[in-house]
């Protein structure tokens, strides 16, 4: 599999480190709710599929990109850069 | 008595000149100054101007957004560029301890750093001047190309040793020399 990094271009994937689900939204720091915490760490839909995941360019420039990925075959639909550096990526 | 302001390479008798083939020529190389250089984002084209406002004949390597790694063949480029560029504007980190530059040329070159790192290293993708940064397994490295075929890599220091053993063992093939 390839990703193709917003400021490297396409590299191999094992440049790259997987940092979790992107579609997880962490709860407001005033929401006190132990069940919307436990949720946010804890479940996953595990979706066979289109999928969206936080990666990040490791062993390249350190970007971090939001990949949305097929589940079932690896296709790569895109690589959007997030954080600090997003605007200027795009 | 050893001279301990005298830099010591930690590649030591792995990188000891001895000739051979001359289709890879291997040889390494301590910094006098590598800093690397990270602006914020509002503040990257200030940042560039200050870098190449220094003078001197150094290699200014972009290796992500807003950040550079900077060779300089003269000691104290840190200092200088600390005072130019504060914390309101990015962070300066001396890097010239924690690398040490392999170089390789000679007509096999690409043919031995393809053998053992995913990067497209043909002239179109990669050309001469550019830098591209990538690993070797597992070991980070910043390339940059300085010619059709020669690249200076900047390998973390303390695994040097383990990458000089590597790119000795993928240049026996076309035989290599080090100068
Ligand atoms: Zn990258």
């Amino acid at each position: 599999m390839r990703l193709t990094c917003p400021y490297c271009g396409p590299r191999d994937h094992q440049e790259f480190t997987y940092r979790g689900d992107a579609t997880a939204a962490r709860p407001a720091l005033d929401n006190t709710s132990v069940d919307d915490h436990n949720a946010y760490v804890y479940d996953r839909s595990n979706p066979d599929g289109l999928h969206r995941e936080l990666w990040n360019h490791t062993s390249g420039c350190r970007t971090h990109m939001i990949v949305e990925r097929n589940t079932v075959t690896h296709d790569v639909v895109s690589c959007e850069p997030v954080g600090p550096f997003a605007e200027q990526l795009k | 008595m050893a001279n301990l302001a005298e830099k010591l390479s930690p590649l030591h008798e792995l990188a000891m000149p001895r000739s051979g083939s001359d289709k890879i020529i291997l040889s390494e190389r301590l910094c006098d100054s590598l800093v690397q250089v990270q602006a914020w984002p509002d503040s990257v084209g200030e940042v560039e101007k200050l870098i190449n406002g220094t003078r001197g004949k150094r290699s200014v390597m972009p290796t992500g957004p807003g950040r550079w790694l900077i060779d300089d063949p003269a000691e104290g480029l840190e200092d200088k560029l600390r005072k130019k560029i504060g914390a309101e504007l990015g962070a300066v980190t001396g890097l010239t301890h924690a690398r040490v530059v392999v170089s390789i040329s000679g007509e096999k070159a690409t043919w031995v750093l393809a053998s053992g790192i995913a990067l497209d290293f043909d002239l179109s993708a990669f050309p001469t001047g550019t830098t591209q940064v990538g690993h070797h397994h597992e070991i980070g490295l910043t390339i940059h190309r300085t010619g059709e075929n020669s690249f200076d890599l900047y390998v973390f220091t303390s695994l040097v040793r383990s990458f000089w053993q590597w790119i000795e063992k993928a240049s026996a093939e076309p035989g290599f020399s080090v100068v």
